[in-house]
């Protein structure tokens, strides 16, 4: 479902990827892991368009949307779950979720105004990771863990083919943690779902396949026990990796 | 208030500003007050369709009047080539040379953002300016173009001051009508979406790019309309109508008013306009004393007048 | 030919001169300063006075720099300091700053056209293969040279362009470092002020001294950045040598359109190079 081929991004003198080949199969869950500094952040700006590989392919679909826009990526079923959030802080929850569904219409209908058959689907989707209750609330307002229900809700409200989950329980006290992993395993299995993460409890809640990135590299990869079991892994990671 | 309600309000506040002439005329500066009034609406105009682009979508143009000029030469000259002083023919000339205008600009505009944004409106504010000053023949330079002519329609005809009052009027309340209905819709919207997160906007699948490339252009063709009606209120187009400083009157309105609602633009027009019309017939500082209120405001009430209102409204209910 | 090449030339050192204190208030403190065109104006016509009472072009081109940069230190403190942070909110204060400089000037000076007689000296013209030229449009490149020289100097070498250069960089680790970054900047839009006024003076016999002079600079020195590269010194060099040149020959082949072709620059370094040729990247919200 998406894919890249010996993906290779440089900054400068830096190599933040060093040929980074990846297949995530339609309606798998695939959790990227590694330390800081391996490349994660920069594979998922290249995969959503804002950033582009010195080298190397992207597949979304088996298309090659290589150098692709973020807003084509996005039309083309890939939506994306920012690590710090990208909310539109001012306006309400409901708000910032019409915004998303809009997107697929397009925003030149200059006498349109949302239906009421967006604002149930904007409540529904709202109700779905728990934000029912503060549709009204300015985005600024809510608290962390809210926030990040409703980064999350803006990615859904793209009823996207591919998930990026950039760190979704980044910052979250353990309530909210577990919360958000239920409400990511609850997701649609047609869904494809890349995730990336620290938590091991939660990767190993999700994923179907690991994958671990090191130096720009993909280090190791496999299902959770396999990656647990492997050695390099746990060679690199020095004791990081549940044993 | 419910809508009817709202409604009514409307209609009725629409109907007493198109009539002022009418019922002001026993006034003792019934004219002086219709001519100021007029030309207050004017301003009114461009700074209204300024904040569709620096209110709506967070696009801080210093370059408008390009637009609002292009309206006013548009309008002027295909009335005097063409001998014909309609009034639908005048303000599609006015729409159509502002609105290509905007669009050739904004095309090379929109790819900055911020601060490089704001320089390159400038810039090409600048450059109309300067097109517009040697192109002699065509705007007549310097000198400008006298004698507009004010429209008719339908065999009514404009000419009087009391019915060219109630023509800008009308358009005003036309203008005011067409912003209200952009921003509460779904376009209006995506602006604002765009002012508040544009990555985020990127990543839902928005083209930003186009979406501000619209946004210039209705912006600028409402611009249009106001410069049509600035040449006919004058009879006479000149590089004023164009440059920077007609820019900077316009940002300033917008400012002193208050970014992001209707009222907000047209309080600002009023204001400065009674400050470069009416106070100087008091002291002579006038510009002195706008750029210092502008820097009060920008310093200490950045919300404008509409803010400051909107504050102590919510003070008095709590 | 070689007339219009040193017309273009001395136009180009007037143009660096003239934006290097722009680019230097916008590396420092992130603040495109939109009443330099006013200070400019300032410098011309405070030299003006200075010559119409003492007939002293050089006492104007010395008085003028203090006078506007002192202008400049305390505009900062007194305005710029509290919407630190607000980066367009500051450049809004900076054009209400210009409306007022403008309108003051044109209030206490009248607003005929004016100008400044060249300085006893440089009023004569020198043979340069085969036509005579004017000696002071030299003396204007020379002043331009001098001045990057020493800028240069500064930069490089004195504990001045050490903090100027890291400063540029990141202003805000400089605060934590325990520079005191108010003083800094103050000295900063003092400096980029004073420079705007020597500009001013310089240009004033060529050029001359009347209202309206402040919205020119300005649009000149925003292209020059613009073209050379925001926030640096070589960019205001390279815009300067650039705009300066293409300006000059441009309305002399063709006159109709040297505005299309200065502007035909500025968009195509724009598209190619959104930060100018030589211009660093600045995240300016």
């Amino acid at each position: 479902m998406i894919e890249t081929c010996d993906l290779r991004r440089t900054f400068g003198g830096v190599t933040a990827l060093d040929g980074v080949s990846l297949r995530v199969d339609a309606g798998e869950r695939r959790a990227i892991i590694g330390p800081n500094g391996a490349g994660k952040t920069t594979l998922f700006n290249i995969l959503t368009g804002e950033l582009e590989p010195t080298s190397g392919a992207v597949l979304l679909g088996g298309d090659d949307v290589t150098r692709r826009p973020p807003y084509e990526l996005a039309r083309r079923g890939l939506a994306r779950m920012y690590q710090r959030n990208e909310l539109f802080e001012t306006l309400s929850a409901e708000d910032n979720v019409l915004l998303a569904l809009g997107a697929a219409r397009g925003p030149y209908r200059p006498l349109g105004s949302p239906t009421a058959a967006e604002r149930a689907s904007a409540w529904e989707i709202l109700e779905s990771v728990g934000l029912g209750a503060r549709e009204s609330a300015p985005a600024r307002s809510l608290s962390h863990g809210e926030r990040r229900q409703l980064e999350l809700a803006l990615a859904l409200a793209q009823r996207p083919r591919v998930l990026l989950l950039d760190e979704p329980t980044a910052g979250m006290s353990p309530g909210e943690t577990a919360r958000i992993t239920e409400l990511i395993a609850g997701l649609e299995r047609s869904l494809t779902i890349v995730i990336v993460e620290h938590d091991m409890d939660v990767v190993f809640r999700l994923a179907d396949r690991i994958s671990v990135l090191h130096e720009g590299r993909v280090l190791a990869e496999g299902t959770p026990d396999a990656v647990r079991g492997d050695r390099v892994v746990n060679e690199v990671y020095l004791g990081k990796v549940v044993a | 208030m419910n809508r009817f309600a709202l409604a009514a309000l409307t209609v009725a506040a629409a109907a007493v500003l198109i009539t002022f002439p009418l019922w002001s005329s026993g006034w003792e500066s019934s004219r002086y007050a219709t001519t100021i009034l007029r030309d207050m609406l004017v301003l009114a105009i461009l700074a209204l369709s300024l904040d569709l682009l620096v209110g709506s979508a967070g696009l801080p143009s210093l370059g408008h009047a390009a637009f609002f000029g292009a309206g006013a030469y548009g309008a002027a000259i295909v009335a005097q080539r063409l001998g014909n002083d309609d009034l639908l023919l005048g303000l599609g000339a006015a729409v159509g040379a502002s609105a290509l205008l905007a669009l050739v600009i904004g095309l090379f505009a929109v790819r900055a953002a911020g601060i490089f944004f704001l320089m390159l409106t400038l810039a090409f504010a600048q450059m109309v300016f300067a097109v517009a000053f040697q192109a002699v023949d065509l705007t007549g330079g310097s000198n400008g173009l006298a004698g507009v002519h004010r429209p008719q329609l339908l065999g009514l005809d404009f000419n009087g001051p009391d019915a060219l009052f109630e023509l800008v009027a009308s358009l005003f309340v036309l203008v005011v009508l067409i912003l209200w209905r952009v921003r509460s819709s779904t376009y209006g919207r995506a602006l604002v979406g765009l002012r508040e997160n544009e990555r985020r906007m990127r990543a839902l699948g928005y083209d930003t790019t186009r979406l501000k490339l619209s946004a210039f252009v209705v912006a600028g063709a409402l611009a249009g309309i106001g410069g049509a009606l600035s040449g006919w209120s004058l009879r006479f187009v000149s590089t004023n109508d164009v440059g920077i400083p007609r820019s900077i009157e316009a940002f300033v309105s917008v400012l002193i008013g208050g970014t992001g609602s209707l009222l907000g633009p047209a309080i600002g027009a009023v204001v400065v306009l009674y400050v470069e019309r009416v106070l100087p017939s008091s002291i002579p500082f006038a510009e002195t004393v706008l750029g210092l209120m502008f820097i009060v405001f920008v310093a200490l009430a950045r919300q404008g007048i509409v803010g400051l209102g909107r504050a102590a409204y919510r003070r008095v209910r709590a | 030919m070689v007339q219009q090449a040193l017309n273009g030339i001395s136009f180009g050192a007037l143009l660096f001169i003239l934006a290097a204190g722009l680019s230097l208030i916008f590396g420092m403190m992130d603040v495109v300063n939109l009443a330099h065109g006013g200070f400019y104006m300032l410098g011309a016509y405070v030299a003006l006075t200075v010559v119409q009472r003492t007939g002293q072009f050089w006492l104007g081109l010395l008085l003028a720099p203090l006078l506007v940069g002192a202008l400049g230190l305390a505009i900062e403190p007194l305005l710029l300091r509290r919407l630190r942070g607000r980066h367009l909110d500051q450049v809004l204060l900076t054009i209400g700053i210009s409306l007022v400089i403008g309108d003051l000037i044109g209030l206490v000076a009248g607003r005929e056209i004016r100008s400044l007689p060249f300085p006893a000296g440089l009023d004569h013209s020198v043979p340069i293969m085969g036509g005579d030229y004017p000696v002071y449009r030299l003396f204007v490149i020379a002043f331009g040279i001098a001045l990057a020289v020493l800028f240069a100097f500064v930069h490089r070498r004195s504990r001045i362009g050490a903090l100027i250069r890291a400063g540029v960089d990141d202003a805000p680790m400089l605060a934590a470092l325990g520079v005191d970054i108010d003083r800094l900047f103050a000295t900063t839009f003092g400096v980029g002020a004073a420079l705007a006024a020597v500009a001013g003076v310089i240009a004033a016999p060529v050029f001359g001294v009347f209202p309206g002079m402040d919205v020119d600079a300005l649009i000149y020195s925003l292209i020059v950045v613009v073209v050379g590269g925001l926030g640096t010194l070589s960019g205001a060099i390279a815009g300067g040598a650039l705009v300066g040149p293409a300006d000059t020959f441009g309305k002399v082949l063709f006159p109709q359109f040297a505005l299309a072709l200065i502007f035909a620059i500025v968009a195509f370094v724009l598209l190619l190079r959104p930060t100018g040729l030589l211009g660093r990247v600045r995240i300016a919200r």
